[in-house]
């Protein structure tokens, strides 16, 4: 019981970023039902008419079916070109097509036989006799496989935010990658209830439209059969009603970011650094399901920005052999390489870097770094063998993680076991493995104590954490320059990892951690954040990183892990012939 | 040949005159299944006047629904003529002509979607007359055929009885004042006691309207009950036409003859589908067609 209240009280704290979501998905869901149904009943009604056309339009919409939603969704990414809710729109209208168009079909063989007879008897035209009598007729089965059709898509329109679509997967996926059940319950509990919600308004929708018995019918029924009828029709005028209203916002900024706390929060403090300098509306766009998303959509102009590492952008968009200094990394993915566009040529800029690097390190345990005296990842050479490492699996297995280890300095552990990011911390601390692959800047490097080695000898390039801008964009709004200059070099490793200490561990929001850090850095003053304060309560009541700005597109939103990464491949696969793979909650984002 | 010289054997009275005056002509009417094998509609010429009852009276297979529904060109037919009014059916608009001939079949076909009234509205409105008319008509006819409007208007066809559906399938024929009723079996599904009040209904609403009623059915006392002139149908072919008197007095064909002079031994073995099955005493006026036997009911 008190598990329930408390997660009450937790869904209480994010109600309004939940209402918005929500709003999102029963969008995606009914938007792309209508046009499932606008596409599938002429299409069944085709099929139904000739048995020779029925087994290849069967065929074709059961094919559909039997693609993965998720390969579906990036596939529908690859084609659209997009983030956001297009894709998404039409890897859902596409899935909730066979239910409708099956309806269809069964419903005009289910058409007696005598009706027709009587029709052609009576003298109506081919279209007359579709129209006012097997239309009709067939309209309890059609909307049967809709309200399949619904149901199903309420599932999956989970999935859309990985394509950045928003709806209630956000929280599924924030919640997957920050391990917090409970924003996974904020995503999944309402999805379900939406889905009986559709369900029911549908099935509302089905007996307003059939005739009711002379003698069935009372007062009640009389008066509830418009209510019954209005039902379906509010709510799709109530998830369209915001695409309709809300203005384009061309004078709009949209950050984006990955999936990932420390993403996150970088994105959330220019955004409230630009709202509190400036005036210009700012669009959240947060947690995108990975490197060359976030990319696509800068060079597209879905987003005018997003943070971004300088190791990562090397290894994925630009492509080349790292060396082990900063500096001729950014000239590197400025310039590009003989096969790749650098940056300069894409028309982005990169942003003076924040201070901090995001890169893996190998960590121990403090005590055995004094006993064996450790300092660099160098000196573990001698004592590896009788050593056990827990590496997250992806780590394992790229070309530049333990394979280079093993090659280029002759590191080989004695017993090497995959694991989950999430554990590797809790495990090296209770002594199940002796080291780790960290990432430099997370925050439970310091919770649980652990000492991440020195690099010296650079073997991991450089992963210096900026913020990558449209050459457009500053020039739309040259005021933004100052801005980055401010924040530049504000940011050390040390800072980070408690920032993201707050985020990952506590569970703080990163709006609020964001917030608190400006302050304390002196670069937000007083007295605006007073007059501002109306706004940024507003925004920790709702506990959003979520902008209430919309434009012509809901947020995108995504986060988390395998599904992403196969549909990042994917596009990776589509784009440039060269897989990526993003990892799981923290920064190193390459190849 | 022309119409005027029908052979004797159809016993057409259409056959000294000119197509004009008549409701509907059939100019040697032909129509084949099989590829030509099989023969449903084997020349056959018949006159149907302006007013009367005309009966199609024939087992399953003899073609008389065929021969039905080539007047409104639900079957499309591979020789000879239909005229309706005077006009060849082929020139016609198809729609036109079976929204101008009303129609009632043993199925009856309400759609089970609409009320009552909107079942009788339905021609009306496919030709286009105002809603007000339009309810005018449809509550009339359904006073006509003994169904109260305002108790029965807003039902559903599932909460009818069987001679009320078939009631309203009478007003929905009649529903855009049709000079031309044609029916297929309408009573065929219908309890002895239900059907022979509607007979007497339909024929005392078709007499005082005058208007003319081809009506098909296996059933002799039907056709007795009901025919001004019954045309006598077996293998495809017309074998007699005539008042149900001058049948009797003087049957043009062995098969007629047979017919008229076993009633009573027919009424005890007449099954449903027109079939008398392989009694021995009746064999001789079998109007089982081989074919329906080898193919199933086709009528």
């Amino acid at each position: 019981m008190t598990a329930i209240r408390d997660w009450l009280a937790f869904a209480g704290t994010r109600r309004g970023e939940l209402l918005e979501q929500i709003g999102v998905h029963l969008e995606l869901v009914l938007v792309s039902l209508g046009l499932a149904t606008l596409i599938g009943v002429p299409l069944g009604m085709f099929a139904a008419s000739r048995r020779t056309r029925r087994t290849p339009v069967m065929a074709a919409v059961g094919i559909l079916q039997t693609i993965p939603s998720l390969a579906l969704l990036s596939l529908a990414l690859v084609v659209v070109g997009e983030i956001g809710v297009k894709p998404a729109l039409i890897a859902l209208t596409l899935y909730g097509l066979l239910p409708i168009v099956r309806g269809t079909v069964t419903g005009f063989d289910a058409v007696p036989p005598a009706s027709l007879a009587a029709a052609d008897a009576l003298g109506m035209t081919r279209w007359q006799k579709r129209l006012r009598v097997e239309l009709p007729l067939a309209i309890p089965n059609i909307l049967a496989g809709v309200r399949t059709a619904a149901v199903i898509g309420v599932g999956v329109a989970t999935l859309a935010a990985f394509v950045g679509g928003g709806g209630l997967g956000v929280f599924i996926n924030r919640g997957l990658s920050l391990s917090d059940s409970r924003l996974v319950l904020l995503g999944a509990i309402p999805a379900a209830l939406l889905a009986i919600a559709v369900d029911g308004s549908l099935a509302a929708l089905s007996w307003g439209l059939q005739p009711v018995r002379e003698s069935d019918r009372t007062k009640w029924s009389g008066r509830l059969r418009p209510v019954a009828l209005s039902v379906p029709i509010v709510l799709l005028a109530a998830s369209v009603w915001p695409i309709v209203v809300s203005p384009a916002d061309d004078d709009a900024i949209t950050i984006g970011s990955k999936k990932f706390g420390e993403s996150l929060l970088l994105g959330e403090i220019v955004a409230q650094l630009i709202e509190d300098r400036t005036d210009i509306p700012v669009v959240r766009s947060f947690t995108l399901g990975g490197t060359l998303i976030c990319h696509e959509s800068l060079v597209s102009g879905a987003l005018d920005m997003y943070p971004e590492y300088t190791g990562t952008a090397l290894k994925t968009i630009v492509g080349g052999e790292a060396s082990g200094d900063p500096a001729a990394v950014q000239r590197q993915i400025e310039r590009g390489t003989d096969t790749h566009p650098g940056y300069n040529a894409l028309g982005l800029r990169w942003m003076p870097p924040f201070g901090f690097e995001n890169t893996y390190a190998l960590a121990v345990r403090p005590e055995d770094a004094d006993d064996n005296g450790w300092e660099s990842i160098i000196d573990l050479v001698p004592d590896a063998g009788r050593l056990t490492a827990g590496f997250e699996s992806e780590f394992n297995g790229r070309a530049d993680g333990y394979p280079a280890l093993r090659k280029q300095l002759g590191l080989t552990f004695g017993t090497v076991a995959d694991m989950e990011a999430s554990l590797m911390y809790q495990s090296l601390a209770d002594g199940q493995v002796d080291v780790i692959s960290a990432y430099s800047t997370d925050g439970r490097l310091d919770t649980f104590g652990l000492l991440a080695l020195d690099d010296s000898t650079s073997f991991f390039p450089p992963y210096d954490a900026a913020m990558v801008v449209r050459e457009q964009t500053l020039q739309r709004h040259p005021e933004l320059v100052a801005i980055f200059d401010d924040l530049a070099g504000r940011l050390d490793a040390e800072t980070m990892r408690k920032l993201n200490g707050r985020i990952d561990q506590d569970g703080d929001d990163p709006a609020a951690v964001a917030r608190e850090w400006l302050q304390a850095a002196g670069l937000v003053d007083q007295s605006t954040v007073a007059r501002r304060s109306t706004t940024d309560a507003r925004r920790a009541a709702s506990g959003s990183a979520q902008s209430v700005h919309r434009g012509h597109s809901p947020p995108f939103q995504t986060s988390s892990s395998k599904p992403d990464s196969f549909a990042s491949r994917l596009i990776g696969a589509g784009l440039r012939s060269e897989t990526i793979s993003m990892n799981d909650s923290y920064g190193v984002c390459t190849e | 040949m022309p119409v005027g010289t029908i052979s004797d054997r159809s016993g057409a009275p259409a056959a000294e005159t000119s197509a004009g005056g008549e409701a509907i002509v059939l100019d040697r009417v032909s129509k084949s299944f099989d590829r030509g094998l099989t023969f449903a509609l084997d020349e056959v010429s018949l006159a149907i006047h302006p007013g009367e009852t005309l009966v199609l009276l024939g087992s399953s297979g003899s073609g008389k629904t065929t021969l039905l529904k080539s007047i409104n060109r639900l079957h499309e037919i591979d020789g000879g003529r239909v005229l309706v009014g005077g006009r060849d059916v082929i020139e016609l608009d198809v729609v036109e002509l079976r929204r101008r001939i009303g129609y009632v079949f043993q199925g009856i076909g309400l759609f089970p979607h609409q009320r009552v009234l909107q079942n009788v509205e339905t021609v009306p409105k496919l030709l286009g007359w105002s809603r007000k008319r339009r309810r005018e008509r449809a509550r009339e006819l359904l006073d006509m055929v003994g169904l109260p409007p305002k108790r029965f208007e807003r039902r559903l066809p599932c909460e009818l009885s069987g001679g009320q559906r078939q009631r309203v399938g009478v007003a929905r024929a009649l529903a855009a004042d049709p000079d031309t009723i044609l029916m297929d079996e309408p009573f065929g599904a219908l309890d002895a006691v239900v059907r022979e009040r509607l007979q007497g209904e339909v024929r005392r609403i078709s007499r005082e309207m005058g208007k003319t009623v081809v009506l098909v059915t296996h059933d002799l006392f039907e056709a007795l009950a009901m025919a001004d002139r019954i045309a006598v149908m077996h293998d495809g072919r017309l074998e007699q036409c005539a008042s149900p008197a001058e049948l009797a007095a003087n049957p043009a064909t062995e098969f007629v003859a047979e017919l008229l002079e076993t009633p009573s031994r027919l009424m005890d073995r007449l099954h449903d589908d027109g079939s008398l099955g392989a009694d021995d005493s009746v064999r001789g006026t079998r109007l089982v067609h081989p074919r329906t036997q080898r193919t199933g009911d086709v009528a």
